[in-house]
């Protein structure tokens, strides 16, 4: 996730607490064992997970009644979607303002322009001067930030309740009246911090252009989902205001975003500061949103990068299939199947039986039209990658051989109740499930859907996306230290990928720039 | 789902229209809401440990921590670091009853994970679950407290493992920083001045972890908090049910420490890593203990200095500047010393540009640059109405209660804070920035690259250049 802020923002809503066992994400090392013991008072101790991938409880057990958010949802006739969803346990409130744009809709040589232009929303409008927008969000008690991912760009306060006419205020004037106080001072000095962004995020970080690496070889050149939601350097600095103005007038309008509000609010009140503040903001163009239809790889891409780690780690990516498929449920359950918990079938084989590999996670991602299964191991010393690749290919054959035990499916899905059950305790976190099934789903209750399905998922569904997708079509990325191209797996059929980033005659070639489902923050 | 009448839309939309919008007026707040702290019943348990139990009863959820004052600094030796964080993980490998496996299917069908940690000056083992699948994780919870095994072969695995991480960590810039900041700001001959390296996770025997496990797992210097969907009289019974195997014993440690060398005069402790994009800065020197009465004016100060987005730091090192995506500052407390720490990930070509602008922002708040009163309202407001956010969640009211108790605060300290805080003056500000920014004796730590940006650091003539290695030991120059 890219957003405005460095603050690593803390939702526990599906993927929570519970939900995630000991999973390493990409480009930083494992949370567990790294700078324990006197490090703590200056941070945090390192803790010890046991337990689980995502959960459920058996097929039979009907889904836990605790679940739900009550909700009202309608349109303004300028085409605002906006969703109410009052619970007075806690004296805040968490207001959502989503919009159905990002990285995707990118035109070529913008790559990395709409998380750019989520910095500029933070900038002043019309009648909001710089600097107001984090007075009256953070300087009350509350929080503020927007995220810009492949599909959407999404921007949100947290506030004292009684703050929430101001929050309102903020939103919409940003929605209606960026222009009118934007110049090219204010983009060059968000290009800047958002290169230190990518700096800080990706080119300084161990591993940390895997993920763009992987989207750009699984996807084609002109595929929207080929470059990752930071964009590259170039683009970046080709970015102008007069792309600003185009992409605001066409994708900041009312009738392209969903307004929610979450938390300890009087709804009628409510309703009618909406009314007032976001009432006359004029309807934008029709969008033309094109399919993007998922892809399959016809062959093996193999890949190696010489990056500055001290320990070679190996990446596998199959394309598969994102939100508007409902495969991506039994996906879900396969990464919980194969990894996470000490009785997850890669987990065991290569991290405690054969005690190869430190550490290693395989799982779902989920964007609006695609999808991908990303593996990721990394070796312990005397094991090479090209050992660890054929030792998961054998779990993963075995696998797609016999499927999943019932066994397995339940222990899977344990967990959901409870990491559903537990997101209910955030208002944000509710929020960004409301708004997302409203803008992916056209129900800002898919959330339920969603928690119904995954319990549904049978074995049989399983073992059928296992072979359906866990095919040779996949891309093979060996990272490994700078002058170590022999440590990746199978050097000698790998390409080498170079280290300036993706020029476009490169990605002429198949190579651009992307980055997996990640997200970007303020 | 509800679908509004449109009419009440269009009856909002009629009225708005009457009056003619003012924009540029910001719409004042309302009442401030009255702040609702917890309640909370504080008892003691057969075998003397506390018990603190929070009930909230909206959702089916329980939050259940068994929180050990004391941790690594106190119960680890300097040659065996890590110790504390490998009995943690230890205690997933097995009990008398249920090997490794065992545990792990056995919480994975009841929807939850066991999370063990041991930190500097506390651990804790705990869980988040629903009401209905309570009691049976904590029987598992106090299986593995009281009845682990510490299979020899496991530990092999978790060595083996932390190995790879600490490799690992040396290449990651934010890792190095943690670990040679502290190192220069307490010395080597300080706990937390001795990080865990490859040789103490070598050190460590079987042996080690079963004698920590017994000298650190005691009830006696144990709180046990409950929050969440529970009757405080019945979960009383159900834990000491539970925890019957746990026997008596132990008491708080003394945080004594030893003193700490002498300041060095500001120093850069540069720390080269080879074509870095960015540096990464860590500015400061040790602080105060929790406990200090300058807590309120500290909290304050650090929040105009480098505690929020529009904090000087912020504002300037990356609004205005655009060096970096992000810097800011704040005070760590414990029962020990503490630590001040300014700093963030600076574009490498203005690596001397950007101390120049820390060092302007820190001398700043010690009164070059008066505290002004937007700026003393914004902190205090954000501090003190940023209070009822934690007490959202299960977990969260967890945390803020056994806060209290590990630091020894009062038990009306939340009802008490905004009082405090708002009571803090700008002499307060200014005075307390003096007092623990100690702009003579700084410890800068800069990870770059230094081929790059050793010459024009020197050059900015604000502290000579020591360069270090990883691990924050002198390697000339």
């Amino acid at each position: 996730m890219f957003s405005r802020r460095v603050t690593i923002l803390a939702v526990a809503l599906l993927a929570s607490a519970a939900a995630a066992g000991p999973s390493t994400p990409l480009g930083t090392g494992p949370p567990t064992s790294v700078g324990a013991g006197p490090s703590t008072l200056l941070g945090t101790g390192p803790s010890t997970l046991l337990g689980t991938g995502r959960q459920t409880p058996g097929a039979k057990r009907p889904a836990s009644s605790a679940i739900k958010i009550p909700f009202e949802t309608y349109t303004l006739p300028n085409g605002l979607t906006v969703i109410l969803s009052p619970d007075h346990t806690t004296p805040t409130v968490a207001v959502d303002v989503w919009y159905h744009v990002g990285s995707k809709n990118e035109l070529p040589g913008r790559t990395g322009f709409a998380h750019l232009f989520e910095h500029v929303m933070f900038t002043g409008s019309g009648h909001v001067p710089y600097g107001i927008h984090d007075k009256l969000t953070e300087g009350v008690g509350g929080n503020n930030n927007g995220t810009t991912s492949n599909d959407r760009t999404t921007y949100y306060e947290t506030i004292p309740s009684n703050y929430l006419e101001s929050a309102l205020w903020l939103e919409a004037d940003r929605m209606g009246f960026l222009l009118d106080t934007l110049d090219l001072a204010k983009l060059n000095a968000q290009r800047d911090i958002v290169k230190n962004e990518r700096r800080q995020g990706v080119d300084n970080q161990p591993y940390g252009r895997a993920g763009e690496i992987l989207s750009h070889a699984t996807y084609p050149a002109s595929h929207p989902y080929s470059w990752d939601v930071i964009g590259s350097m170039e683009d970046l600095s080709a970015a102008s205001d007069e792309d600003v103005k185009n992409f605001f007038r066409l994708y900041y309008a009312p009738n392209n975003a969903y307004l929610t509000v979450v938390g300890d609010f009087d709804l009628t009140q409510a309703r009618g500061w909406i009314s007032k503040y976001f009432g006359d903001i004029p309807r934008g163009q029709p969008i033309t949103r094109p399919a993007v239809a998922p892809v399959t790889l016809d062959a093996e891409a193999r890949l190696v990068y010489e990056d500055r780690v001290q320990v070679p780690r190996l990446y596998i990516q199959w394309p598969t299939v994102g939100e508007r498929n409902d495969d991506q449920f039994a996906l879900d359950v396969m990464g919980a199947i194969l990894s996470g918990p000490r009785t997850a079938r890669l987990t065991k084989a290569l991290v405690y039986d054969q005690q190869s590999a430190a550490n290693l996670f395989a799982r779902q991602s989920s964007n609006e039209d695609v999808g991908e299964f990303l593996m990721a191991i990394t070796p312990r010393p005397g094991h090479s990658l090209t050992d660890l690749e054929a030792a998961a290919d054998a779990v993963i054959d075995k696998f797609k051989d016999e499927g999943p035990t019932q066994d397995e499916i339940q222990k899977a899905t344990a967990g959901l109740e409870l990491g559903y059950v537990s997101g209910l305790q955030s208002n944000l976190g509710k929020a960004f499930r409301l708004a997302d099934g409203a803008g992916f789903h056209g129900t800002p209750g898919y959330f339920q859907t969603e928690y119904q399905k995954s319990l549904a998922v049978t074995p049989a569904d399983v073992k059928r996306v296992a072979n359906k997708f866990l095919t040779r079509g996949r891309v093979v990325l060996s990272i490994v230290p700078i002058g170590k191209a022999d440590q990746a797996s199978k050097p000698d059929q790998s390409k080498k990928v170079g280290a300036q980033g993706f020029s476009p005659a490169v990605a002429a070639r198949g190579f651009s720039p992307a980055i997996t489902p990640q997200e970007t923050q303020r | 789902m509800t679908r509004t009448l449109l009419s009440i839309v269009a009856l909002s939309l009629t009225l708005a229209g009457q009056q003619t919008l003012d924009r540029s007026k910001i719409p004042p707040p309302g009442k401030l809401p009255v702040l609702r702290v917890p309640t909370w019943t504080k008892t003691t348990i057969d075998n003397g440990a506390d018990l603190i139990v929070s009930e909230k009863h909206d959702l089916p959820l329980v939050s259940f921590t068994i929180t050990i004052v004391g941790g690594a600094d106190q119960f680890e030796s300097a040659g065996k670091r890590g110790v504390a964080s490998v009995t943690a993980s230890m205690l997933n490998e097995g009990t008398r009853t249920r090997d490794g496996e065992a545990l792990s299917n056995a919480l994975q069908l009841l929807g939850t994970s066991i999370s063990v940690s041991v930190g500097s000056e506390t651990g804790s083992i705990g869980f988040v679950s629903t009401t209905g699948k309570f009691p049976q994780t904590l029987d598992i919870l106090a299986d593995m407290l009281v009845n682990p095994t510490f299979p020899a072969d496991a530990l092999e695995r978790l060595r083996g493992q932390r190995l790879v991480a600490l490799e690992q960590a040396k290449a990651q810039p934010n890792a190095i920083a943690g670990r040679v900041y502290p190192r220069v700001l307490y010395g080597a001959s300080h706990p937390f001045g001795q990080p865990i390296t490859e040789t103490t996770v070598k050190a460590i025997t079987r042996d080690d972890v079963v004698a920590f496990h017994k000298a650190f797992f005691q009830p006696g210097r144990a709180v046990v908090t409950v929050v969440g969907d529970v009757s405080a009289a019945a979960v009383k019974t159900t834990i000491e049910h539970a925890l019957a195997a746990w026997p008596k014993g132990g008491e708080k440690p003394a945080f004594t420490y030893p003193s700490l060398p002498p300041p060095s005069s500001m120093t850069i402790y540069l720390v080269d890593k080879p074509g870095a994009a960015q540096s990464t800065f860590a500015i400061g020197n040790p602080g105060p203990p929790r406990n200090t009465p300058d807590y309120y004016s500290l909290q304050v100060m650090n929040t105009i200095l480098g505690g929020m987005f529009q904090s000087r730091l912020n504002a300037n090192i990356r609004e205005e500047k655009g060096y970096s995506y992000g810097v800011n500052s704040g005070f760590a407390y414990g029962k020990g010393p503490g630590a001040f720490r300014a700093g963030g990930d600076i574009v490498s070509a203005k690596s001397d540009a950007a101390l120049v602008e820390f060092m302007k922002e820190l001398r700043g708040i010690g009164g070059s640059r008066p505290v002004t009163d937007d700026e003393l309202s914004m902190a205090k407001d954000s501090l003190i109405q940023r209070l009822p956010a934690q007490f959202a969640s299960v977990q969260g009211i967890n945390g803020a209660i056994t806060t209290l108790w590990t630091q020894t605060l009062p038990g009306d300290y939340y009802q008490q804070y905004g009082a405090k805080i708002g009571a803090v003056t700008k002499e307060d500000v200014v005075r307390v920035a003096k007092q623990y920014i100690d702009l003579d004796h700084l410890a800068i730590v800069i990870v770059g690259d230094r081929a790059s940006i050793e010459a024009p650091l020197k050059a900015t003539g604000i502290a000579p250049i020591v360069v270090t290695d990883i691990e924050g030991n002198r390697s000339g120059s």
